[in-house]
């Protein structure tokens, strides 16, 4: 005895056999698989994408800790390669000499990114003169590297004293001037 | 990429300074300077075959730009009327024949003398290169 529910199943499943073709749902389901990379992604899909960071240069570990309101402090943005003793713990500034001391008109010059904006600025290191080393406590001694380069490229290397050019060539303390955005 | 200024400062104005001038007895000034060297065929590519222009971190496109901004502005009124830009071609053969086999200094007093003496070129060209005992450098850090 049948069910009317084997007879339903069985005149729904010859329907099926009668009216569609394995040929006809196969190219129906090619169509669909092609369409779908053309078709446009969902607006959530694409806000997602473009809120992304459009910046692909990894970080250095100094960018990654940098700060922008204590230039006395190594991590501050400025002094992303700077190396010897900081000025502004000597009594002048970030890029101001000490009184008493010359800034050298020769000097290394670099780019530090700022952590507020992402942008890249050239910055001048530049050594003050002409008095002895300042003795200002460890905290102030800095040892960063970024954009620098060996002694082979000494033009941008920071272990050199870049006093020659001024008066006298005694190494006083390290400033890093900003100059403008480097674009 | 980068403008001229910017790639003249991050590859040369640590030394010769952020307009073209720092210690002219140490770097030659390339402010008011630099253009007359212009007048002579072997200035023209010597600025280019210069070991630090020939072998500085830039590609051929930049340095072009650079070398125009350093001789067409930083030089000023000194380049001559009938001067033309450098072409990237022009400097990326140049720079392929740099100066390293030759007396940097005697080649630059020869050209200065010729530029002094007949093309009325400043005297100041010779400022560079004067030792001045009180800028030598030292190891004192």
């Amino acid at each position: 005895m049948t069910s009317p529910f084997d007879k339903m199943s069985e005149q729904f499943t010859r329907n099926l056999a009668r009216f569609s073709s394995r040929r006809g749902f196969l190219s129906k389901l090619g169509v669909a698989l092609l369409a779908a990379p053309a078709l446009p992604l969902l607006p959530v899909a694409r806000t997602a994408r473009a809120a992304e960071p459009k910046s692909v240069t990894p970080k250095t570990d100094f960018e990654l800790h940098a700060q922008t309101t204590d230039d006395t402090k190594c991590n501050y943005w400025k002094y992303c390669g700077s190396d010897g003793v900081l000025c502004s713990c000597c009594g002048g500034g970030s890029h101001t000499c000490p009184a008493g001391a010359e800034p050298s008109p020769i000097s290394w010059i670099g780019t530090c990114v700022s952590p507020e904006d992402g942008r890249s600025f050239v910055i001048a290191y530049r050594d003050c003169c002409g008095k002895p080393m300042c003795g200002a406590s460890k905290s102030c001694w800095c040892d960063n590297t970024d954009r620098e380069m060996p002694t082979y490229r000494s033009s941008l290397n920071n272990d050199i004293i870049w006093c020659f050019g001024s008066a006298s060539a005694t190494y006083h303390c390290s400033t890093a001037a900003l100059v403008g955005e480097a674009k | 990429m980068l403008s001229p200024r910017a790639n003249y400062l991050l590859n040369c104005g640590g030394c010769h300074g952020l307009n073209g001038a720092s210690n002219s007895r140490l770097v030659p000034d390339l402010k008011d300077h630099v253009g007359f060297f212009l007048n002579l065929p072997e200035g023209r590519s010597y600025v280019v075959r210069l070991p630090n222009v020939a072998f500085s971190m830039t590609t051929d496109e930049a340095l072009t730009g650079l070398l125009n901004y350093v001789v067409f502005t930083l030089g000023g009124a000194t380049v001559p009327k009938d001067a033309k830009p450098y072409t990237v071609r022009e400097v990326s053969q140049l720079r392929r024949s740099p100066l390293t086999e030759v007396s940097l200094v005697r080649m630059r007093q020869a050209m200065i003398r010729t530029l002094i003496d007949q093309y009325h070129a400043t005297s100041d060209l010779r400022l560079y290169g004067v030792v001045d005992s009180s800028s030598t450098p030292s190891s004192a850090r």
